[in-house]
């Protein structure tokens, strides 16, 4: 019976870490469809690029050859790369949501959705090959640090029903879940929010109403962009980091929550994310051959059972 | 996608001006094409032999993409210094009988270069047009079983012989050899036979093990053979072992059912990126404080990668440019000079089987398949940096030495070391007769004149 239980324990511990990078892809993939029906395929090459410059930003602030180390400073501590990664990270993703809203995405709105998605996964290749080319094929070491505020977070620490279980992931369980719940405020509680969650349900009466929409397009694009980079650093920090990650890690992941999860809706994505890393976790855990069949047949009987997802209003691609 | 040479762009004239147009080329530029090296005209068209003009084309068939890709660098670094030493002498080339360093039978080697993508099917593909369009008359390259032996069976079917890059699975050699391709590295069988001695002296005898391997044709042939010899060599007892998908990145839950009590030695038998993420994340989870962690091949992608985790922890490898002797240290200093820095053994495997290929056509003295491969059947050599080997008849598989490594401590790492060598299996105490093994499933099939 205790067998049992901390099977099941770990089970769901490894499902909240996995569904947790699921649930940021896919919430930051859900507002951008839903507020603006624009399918983005380049969200994974906004995963690649949160990893990467969690990369740079962490090699340059903590080892010993980077550029603080140039200037004299050998260590900043406490894990102070990895700080500094998290929150530069989703600026830089902010920042190219904004660039790829103004320059990819505006002029292709009104245009078929067919022609979305093979601008946007065109622009994913451009993305993965300028990786390749400037930075290299190289695979990277994953970018976990060894400290956090002072806490050890390299050893493994032995949890009631689980046993042992990396305390990194823990941590990073942790903050994921914080940048969640407070992506899920911003939406559920401001006005911001509110603009953006009525402009999934209408966006033309929105427009009515005399809200100025475009610049909420672009924060809603920006937001997402923000999220998925994010998304990107947290993986790099327990994955190896090379150029395919965001077509490999990221982008089918994503899809595949918005379709448990129902697009548009934030609270679908969560669950989404949450329902998809559990099963996964369980499947791996207890037949490990199956995973992949039962993750797909389980997407596939959404699909049939309840096409608009969990909590969605629209189907994908509607 | 093949690259542009200097060659193509000659070849496509002579394409444009048709195949009567070509032959009146050739005998234009007055060249001493057919027959130059003596002999070539005896036998009868097959493959691409004849081979016209005064050049020869080797297809470089390697990963530029996928999974493998860093790999595939290594490799074509490897072949264009063969291809150099082949025309203008260098290297192994001066040490090697029969090779004079001005081409091969006064050809000079020319080359195209092809991306497997890390797939059989596109690995396949690209092999079909350097044959067709190129006018390959051998093919090499690689990395990852499964491309090896869908290209292989191509090249059996088409008489153009294949020269495995990296390729470790028993199956090449095994249950799916060909007349047309051979194998100088290692495979999993003889890492079995390398490394369960080593682990049962230094680990003990009487312990439970527990195995991942990543789910395709190495992989599976891989955790066979530890099976195998963990039980035989070491009486170790297999707890279960668990297939993981090709390309896994996230092995956490598979990591959290291994039972911590029970099992003293978890192997990892995984390659490439799926190794740099499942040692590390295997370590993160702390298993390796609970247990002994195995990883059966390393490389140096893989070592890289999860650099920081590899301390201590025993594997094998094809070979090493730590070792002593002259060729190797020849090579590693030809490599230096060309690359600056040290030679993988994915780039060693690619400049020995572009000499060995080379090498056999000069004591054939013909490109015709069928004589070159009986050349290189049963040769013996010691020039290729691992002491004597022989390349099999009966599987075309070489038998050789299997070097035993042990990753070093972040400490003592620099950027060329990472592993050091714990003992070099001599390939006496290896190896298996040519009705054991995987051998005993293999059926080499036709050399093309019978």
């Amino acid at each position: 019976m205790l067998l049992l239980q901390s099977e099941i324990a770990s089970i769901l511990l490894n499902g909240l870490q996995q569904g947790a990078i699921y649930a940021l892809l896919g919430i930051g993939l859900t507002i951008i469809l839903g507020t603006m029906e624009f399918l983005n395929l380049a969200h994974g090459a906004l995963y690649l690029v949160g990893a990467y410059t969690g990369l740079i930003v962490f090699q340059e602030t903590t080892l010993s050859n980077g550029f603080l180390y140039s200037q004299g400073i050998t260590t900043i501590g406490f894990g102070g790369g990895f700080i500094a990664a998290l929150i530069l990270v989703p600026l830089v993703g902010f920042v190219v949501g904004l660039l790829m809203e103004r320059y990819v995405a505006e002029p292709f709105y009104d245009r078929p959705e067919t022609d979305q998605l093979l601008v946007t996964f065109g622009l994913a290749l451009i993305v993965q090959e300028i990786v390749r080319n400037v930075i290299g094929g190289n695979t990277f070491q994953s970018i976990a640090p060894s400290t956090m505020f002072g806490v050890n977070v390299s050893q493994p620490i032995s949890l009631p029903l689980v046993g042992l279980f990396p305390s990194w992931r823990l941590f990073i369980i942790a903050i994921a879940f914080v940048v969640i719940g407070l992506t899920y405020l911003a939406i559920e509680r401001t006005d911001f929010g509110l603009v953006v969650q009525a402009g999934t349900r209408d966006s033309e009466m929105v427009r009515l109403l005399g809200i100025k929409i475009n610049r909420s397009y672009s924060l809603v694009f920006a937001l997402g962009a923000a999220l998925a980079a994010f998304a990107g650093l947290i993986g790099a920090s327990i994955q190896t980091i090379s150029p395919q990650i965001g077509t490999e890690r990221a982008l089918l992941p994503a899809f595949l929550t918005i379709v448990v999860g129902g697009a548009g809706s934030v609270r679908g994505a969560i669950a989404g994310g949450l329902v998809l890393g559990v099963i996964i976790s369980a499947m791996t855990q207890t037949y490990s051959q199956w995973a992949q069949i039962v993750l797909y047949l389980f997407v596939a009987l959404m699909l049939i059972v309840k096409p608009e997802g969990l909590f969605g209003s629209m189907e994908v691609g509607e | 996608m093949a690259r542009d040479t200097t060659t193509l762009s000659r070849r496509d004239v002579l394409k444009t001006s048709g195949a009567a147009g070509a032959a009146g080329l050739t005998g234009l530029a007055g060249c001493a094409g057919i027959g130059g090296g003596g002999g070539d005209s005896e036998y009868p068209a097959l493959g691409n032999y004849p081979v016209e003009g005064d050049e020869v084309v080797f297809g470089l068939n390697v990963p530029q993409s996928g999974s493998y890709s860093q790999e595939g660098e290594d490799e074509l670094r490897g072949y264009d210094l063969a291809v150099d030493h082949l025309n203008n002498g260098g290297g192994w080339v001066d040490n090697w009988d029969g090779l004079s360093g001005e081409g091969v039978l006064d050809k000079t080697v020319t080359t195209v270069e092809g991306d497997t993508a890390t797939d059989p099917d596109t690995a396949r593909q690209s092999a079909s047009r350097m044959i067709s369009r190129d006018n390959a008359i051998m093919v090499t390259g690689g990395s990852s079983s499964g491309v090896a032996i869908a290209v292989q069976g191509l090249c059996q079917e088409e008489n153009v012989i294949f020269q495995c890059c990296i390729t470790h699975s028993n199956d090449t050699t095994g249950s799916e050899c060909v007349r047309y391709s051979f194998r100088e590295m290692f495979n999993a069988y003889m890492t079995g036979q390398a490394l369960a001695p080593v682990l049962a002296e230094e680990y003990g005898e009487d312990l439970n093990f527990y195995q991942l391997y990543a789910d395709y044709s190495w992989g599976q042939t891989q955790q066979a053979s530890m099976e195998q010899f963990f039980t035989d060599v070491g009486g170790w007892n297999q707890i279960e072992s668990v297939p993981t998908p090709l390309g896994t990145s996230d092995y956490s839950s598979y990591l959290s059912d291994v039972p911590r009590d029970e099992t003293d030695v978890l192997v990892l038998n995984h390659y490439g990126l799926d190794a740099a993420n499942s040692l590390p994340q295997a370590i993160e989870a702390g298993l390796d404080e609970d247990m002994e962690i195995v990883v059966p091949l390393y490389n140096r992608l893989m070592a890289e990668a999860a650099s920081g985790s590899i301390g201590g922890i025993f594997g094998t490898a094809d070979w090493n440019w730590q070792l002593e002797d002259d060729a190797t240290q020849s090579f590693v200093e030809v490599y230096r000079e060309e690359y600056d820095r040290a030679p993988s053994y994915g780039a060693r495997i690619a400049y020995t089987q572009t000499l060995q290929y080379a090498a056999a056509v000069e004591r054939a003295e013909t490109f015709y398949p069928p004589e070159v491969i009986r050349e290189m059947e049963g040769v013996e050599y010691d020039g290729a940096g691992l002491g004597a080997e022989t390349m099999r008849a009966c599987d075309h598989q070489a038998q050789r030495d299997v070097l035993v490594m042990q990753g070093a401590t972040p400490e003592e790492q620099t950027e060329d070391k990472l592993l050091n060598i714990v003992s070099q299996t001599s390939r006496d105490d290896m190896g298996y007769a040519c009705d054991a093994g995987p051998a005993a499933e293999c059926e080499l099939g036709e050399y093309g004149d019978e």
